[in-house]
């Protein structure tokens, strides 16, 4: 089993007291797919944009498919990690400017240097993957919220990343788009990518993951197999947040 | 919802008679203004056609298109100007053909070169100095060569300004505030009068260049405030996904941030570059015969002394044709920016 992220004591805190990160310690290994709850304002979201980068942490180690970042915040280093890791977020973040498919090439053609032609014919073999190339020509605004969501997936699967993480990528959709952007996850997670899905769709994590990491204020509350997280939470916590997810 | 007044609704005979004609004092007024706007077009009419002497301007529309420019060589200003006008229509009703679409922007830039060198000379064509350009072929050339300097000059001042090196960012801040602090014409005179002596003997840089130098220090400054302005529109979260790409910070001002930043700004560069049209005019003051200039010198002449109106009012005319175009243009790239990306 390779480890993919190894988190190691991981502490941030934005004002002094009140900690974003309390001591994270995790590891996903290759090909597993591990689904972080928790309520909001957990940190569950800082957690993951630590893995690219995006956010700094003030003490512990990261390991990043074998590159080592602690709180100096490499930009180097950081820059390596990018090219390899996929990220996926909450308001699809597409850049409205270009079209569809010029938002898929970007990245391959300037930061991989593929030839254009390469870039644009794997493009459209995710549009395929994903159910939406027909609307490759189209620039994001004429989408739907699902069908943005799944140019997202395709962006950030354009550059072949070993690790894919999705910050909360259904909080912002219509309920009856949700499904559409969850399957092409679950065909993901079939086909053996690493994953970290920060998300409340309990259905999804029940289904797919291999672990269920429970955080609070900052803290790692537990981390369970969906099975036993679902059915006999350890933690009494862990109870009350299922307890009030049910009852939405 | 907010509701306007719309003309529309007032212009057909039932709504005129129960808007306009209301009651007796309405009818009065409305009266008393049909009499003003008849009695002010009857006299501009008279004028027009019966009392003003269009000698004036119809004998010497060569002098309004070109200055000074030598009589047998009056076909190059006047090819730039065509090619100019001819590249407009077809830029707003001309076919779809893809690839010309796709070069239309170089097309456009490429027009420059080809008035420089059609105004200088050389290659083939005999020299011609630019004391001798004038007219609108010269109030054309400053509008043009200034506003495409200053585009990057803005450009970078904007990005400047966001830098995160101090020294960079105090640097361009200051730049900046003081531009807009001095009005227009002192820059322009310390174009005209003051850079000869700060540089040495030798090194002469003609009038005209000056001229543009001045205009697009200047107008920079106010496109750097635009494209700021663009820029900090953007949200931080087109940052974070470029970041999460991998893409680095030069290539996300290149490909996220300027082109957007662009696009919001365009109706504010439009209006820059039509007022730029206008302030060209200051510079007849500066000795420099564009339009204006050439229209004071016209005036001069014993022959057409005291036709002041005729004059000033074929200066107008002539002033708004061009804004007008510049205007069209613009909303037309305006509109194919925004068929791009409904609701942007």
């Amino acid at each position: 089993m390779k480890p993919i992220v190894v988190a190691k004591n991981l502490t941030k805190s934005y004002t002094k007291g009140l900690r974003a990160l309390d001591n994270v310690s995790l590891t996903v290994n290759q090909g597993k797919v591990l689904v972080v709850m928790g309520p909001s304002g957990s940190g569950k979201s800082t957690l993951i944009r630590t893995f690219n980068g995006l956010e700094n942490f003030d003490r512990g180690e990261l390991n990043i498919l074998g590159i080592k970042v602690d709180s100096t915040h490499d930009e180097r280093k950081i820059q390596k990690i990018r090219r390899r890791v996929g990220m996926v977020f909450q308001q699809f973040n597409l850049f409205p400017h270009l079209s569809i498919l010029e938002n898929i090439t970007l990245a391959p053609v300037h930061v991989q240097k593929r030839r254009q032609a390469d870039a644009e014919e794997y493009a459209m073999y995710l549009l395929n993957q994903m159910g939406i190339d027909s609307h490759a020509k189209k620039y994001p605004s004429q989408l739907s919220g699902g069908e943005q969501q799944r140019v997202a997936i395709a962006r950030a699967l354009a550059l072949k990343p070993e690790l894919l993480l999705f910050d909360e990528p259904t909080s912002a959709l219509d309920p009856e788009r949700i499904n559409e952007v969850l399957d092409a996850m679950r065909r993901l997670a079939r086909q053996g990518m690493t994953m970290v899905v920060v998300t409340h769709e309990i259905g999804f994590a029940k289904d797919v993951s291999d672990q269920v990491l429970f955080m609070d204020s900052g803290k790692v509350i537990e981390t369970s197999p969906p099975n036993i997280f679902f059915s006999n939470a350890k933690h009494e916590r862990s109870r009350k947040f299922l307890n009030q997810l049910d009852k939405q | 919802m907010l509701k306007l007044y719309t003309i529309s609704s007032t212009i057909s005979f039932k709504n005129a008679r129960k808007t306009l004609f209301s009651n007796s004092f309405n009818t009065i007024i409305t009266l008393l203004i049909i009499l003003f706007i008849s009695v002010a077009c009857f006299n501009t009419f008279e004028w027009l056609i019966f009392k003003a002497n269009w000698k004036v301007v119809i004998s010497n529309l060569p002098l309004y298109a070109f200055g000074s420019f030598p009589a047998n060589e009056q076909w190059r200003p006047a090819t730039w100007i065509i090619s100019l006008l001819s590249l407009s229509i077809f830029t707003l009703w001309g076919p779809e053909w893809k690839w010309l679409r796709k070069n239309l922007l170089i097309v456009w830039v490429g027009t420059i070169p080809l008035g420089l060198y059609l105004l200088y000379g050389g290659l083939g064509l005999s020299p011609i100095m630019s004391r001798q350009w004038g007219g609108l072929t010269l109030t054309i050339l400053l509008t043009v060569c200034s506003s495409l300097l200053s585009l990057p000059i803005g450009i970078v001042l904007a990005l400047c300004r966001q830098s995160s090196l101090p020294m960079v960012q105090k640097l361009s801040s200051i730049f900046i505030d003081v531009m807009r602090a001095i009005p227009l014409i002192a820059v322009l005179f310390f174009g005209q009068l003051l850079i000869p002596l700060f540089l040495p003997v030798e090194i002469e840089i003609d009038r005209v260049w000056r001229a543009i130098f001045a205009f697009t220090l200047f107008v920079s400054a106010y496109i750097a405030e635009d494209i700021r302005g663009g820029l900090q529109s953007i949200p931080n979260t087109q940052i974070e996904a470029a970041n999460s790409l991998g893409l680095n910070q030069y290539q996300i001002i290149q490909y996220i941030l300027i082109p957007q930043a662009l696009r919001i700004a365009l109706p504010a560069l439009t209006n820059q570059s039509i007022g730029l049209f206008q302030n060209t005019s200051l510079m007849a003051i500066l000795g420099l015969v564009e339009l204006l200039g050439i229209g004071r010198s016209i005036l001069a002449n014993p022959e057409f002394i005291g036709q002041y109106i005729e004059v000033y009012v074929w200066l107008a005319c002539v002033y708004w044709i061009v804004c007008t175009i510049m205007a069209v243009l613009a909303r037309h790239l305006e509109q194919r920016m925004t068929i791009n990306q409904a609701n942007f």
